[in-house]
């Protein structure tokens, strides 16, 4: 049995190594950011940590802590390329054990595609992890559609994954880590619902995006954006089918923490949709993930092996 | 075979009267009239449509555009008797047709809980229905705990149900998501602050009915769960899914699967029948389609349509 991890975060060393130095970092200051102690592991400790878990492959994503969406794009871009090299290399020293996601400067379109463009056709990272938002704008602004069209091109996935504690729950309540605990699943069925109902995944039919959490919401609250397509014009200005009936178009990592919701996500999107991810290194992670997918008794053996790596080998043609 | 709504809404005819002769009314301007027309039904005319849809009682709550917290207390306890007295005349009118539910002004717990006592023990409600917020604060807040030990005592229920904005308008207002992503997250933030605000451990008879099917509730306490086992939720005695089976749900999923989903983590005998009457985002032909879900037995289909309601009001069948 073999396991791929598409939701597996990196802290850069080169982060590290400039906070330890007490050195500003493309515009970080030292301080700014802590580093927690698994976070800081180098990529043998990091292997070390996957082989007793189970994890042959980690799908690489810089954390979301590094989007810095609303600085300069012109500090940014130059920031995520450090990052989107130190993956690459980790990918180069480790090609069995590592793949790469990259981290792009979604405040300016053009420098994000160039990024993207250069990570997947230069480097062999297989997409870009991107927050649900930019700045505010969701992925139905039309700013957005030559990055959708470019990433189409290059068959590159994007990983939707919020940026931590920046959800739209913390508007409400900022207590019990609600932020995260619904705050991320609410993000993405807003951002699940912005490409839909904006049209993005009619004019993009190979577009490749993965919803992390499991899509959060998604599966079980389409019932209700259906009946606002049935009835509200306004739900119904970019498409013309039922919003339920793009649930198969995207991906889903399996990190629902809950085998009834898991279960319901397969049967609602189908199983070839649905791949393995993690969350390592966070605390919100899965425990054992290999283990907690093999002892599912509401899942078949099939199933299972094509939430551990099947779906990811046909998704990223290995 | 009986039916018992506890989901239906009344636009009080004096406030009607009070627009079409552009008179003020408790400090609302004279504003055009833009509602469903079934809103300006009379109580005959709203009997004649649950006697075609086969709904025997509806509880009557007033229409959440009159929860007016934000404004001044005195004043709006003045609006919510006249909406209430309103609807108690419905239920001296028509004794086997309706019941119900209460405004009361949640900007004042003191009149809140005076206008709750009113109308529950002399005017025979069965409790009221109030917002997933008043003004920003949560019902985690120990100002509001008079309230709950209050309503306790009386054995009052509480329907909570949105009211304006949702958690969703600040990211976009497109599509209908306010309502259709934003009124299931706002439901889930609330089942998160009775819960692990410790409300629920102060007042275990507390009676809540979740609108919406309790949104995201059951969907998404997995990942609460998570929260607790990592040690982020300290203040718990047990996880938060120990908690499903304390509230009330209706059943406006729009989604059989999502229903399916309720009864099986919260309890069959926690589903009560709800249809968001007479809103384009209500249930059509709900007994109908209640009774033709594959997936529930008679049994189920029962218990949701009116024993489960007739338990919780103390009512008796015919």
């Amino acid at each position: 049995m073999r396991s791929i991890d598409i939701h597996a975060h990196l802290t850069p060393q080169c982060f590290i190594r400039a906070m330890r130095e007490n050195r500003e970092w493309h515009g970080v200051k030292p301080g700014e950011m802590g580093i927690g102690p698994r976070n800081s592991w180098t990529p043998e400790q990091r292997i070390d940590d996957m082989n007793s878990l189970g994890v042959d492959v980690h799908v690489v994503s810089t954390f979301s802590f590094y989007y810095y969406y609303e600085r300069d794009p012109q500090v940014i871009m130059p920031m995520h390329r450090e990052c989107n090299d130190e993956v690459y290399q980790m990918t180069v020293d480790y090609p069995d054990r590592f793949k790469g996601m990259a981290i792009i400067p979604m405040q300016d379109v053009k420098l994000a595609i160039g990024e993207l463009d250069r990570c997947v056709n230069t480097m062999g990272f297989v997409g870009a992890m991107i927050d649900d938002h930019v700045n505010g704008k969701t992925y139905d602004d039309p700013e957005f559609l030559p990055l959708w069209k470019a990433a189409e091109e290059m068959g590159a996935v994007m990983l939707v994954h919020q940026q931590g504690g920046r959800t739209l729950v913390l508007d409400r309540n900022p207590n019990y880590h609600l932020h995260n605990t619904i705050g991320n699943l609410v993000d993405r069925a807003v951002t699940f619902a912005s490409f839909v109902f904006g049209g993005v995944m009619d004019a993009c039919p190979d577009l490749r995006v993965c919803l992390c959490h499991g899509g959060g919401y998604t599966c079980f609250g389409a019932g209700r954006m259906d009946r606002g397509w049935q009835v509200r014009p306004e739900a119904r200005v970019n498409i013309s089918n039922p919003p339920s009936s793009y649930l198969n178009k995207f991906y889903y990592d399996c990190l629902t923490h809950s085998e009834p919701a898991l279960r319901m996500l397969i049967d609602t999107v189908g199983i070839d949709k649905v791949i393995f991810g993690t969350d390592w290194p966070a605390d919100m992670a899965i425990d054992w993930p290999v283990s907690w997918i093999l002892g599912l008794e509401s899942l078949t053996l099939d199933e299972k092996e094509a939430i551990l790596y099947k779906n990811l080998e046909n998704l990223l043609g290995i | 075979m009986r039916s018992i709504d506890i989901h239906a809404h009344v636009t009080p005819q004096s406030y009607l009267k009070a627009m079409r002769e552009a008179r003020a009314w408790h400090g609302v301007e004279p504003e055009p009239l833009d509602i469903e027309p079934q809103l300006e039904w009379t109580p005959e005319q709203r009997i004649k449509d649950m006697n075609s849809l086969g709904v025997d009682i509806q509880v009557a709550s007033t229409g959440a555009q009159f929860y007016y917290y934000g404004r001044d207390g005195q004043e709006i306890a003045a609006m919510h008797r006249e909406c209430n007295d309103e609807v108690h005349q419905m239920t001296v009118d028509h004794p086997d047709r309706f019941k119900g539910l209460a405004q009361i002004p949640m900007q004042d717990v003191d009149l809140a809980i005076a206008e709750l006592d009113r109308c529950v023990n002399q005017l025979g409600m069965v409790g009221a229905m109030i917002d997933d917020k008043v003004n920003g604060k949560t019902f985690d807040e120990p100002e509001f705990l008079p309230l709950w030990k209050a309503a306790e005592q009386m054995g009052a229920v509480f329907l909570i149900h949105q009211g304006g904005g949702t958690l969703v308008a600040p990211r976009t207002r497109k599509y209908h998501l306010p309502n259709t992503i934003g009124n299931l997250v706002d439901r889930a933030v609330t089942f998160a602050s009775f819960v692990m605000g410790g409300v629920m451990d102060a007042c275990p008879d507390l009676k809540i009915c979740l609108a919406h099917g309790g949104g995201y509730a059951c969907y998404g306490v997995g990942r609460m769960d998570r929260s607790w086992d990592v040690g982020r939720l300290p203040q718990m005695p047990q996880p938060p899914s120990a908690y499903l089976s304390r509230f009330y749900y209706d059943c406006l999923t729009h989604s059989e699967s999502a229903l399916r989903m309720l009864i099986d983590m919260a309890g069959i005998d926690r589903v009560v029948f709800g249809t968001d009457w007479p809103f384009d985002m209500q249930i059509d032909w709900p007994v109908s389609w209640v009774l033709s879900l594959e997936s529930l037995t008679q049994e189920e289909k029962e218990a949701i349509l009116w024993k489960n309601m007739e338990k919780l009001l103390g009512v008796t069948g015919d």
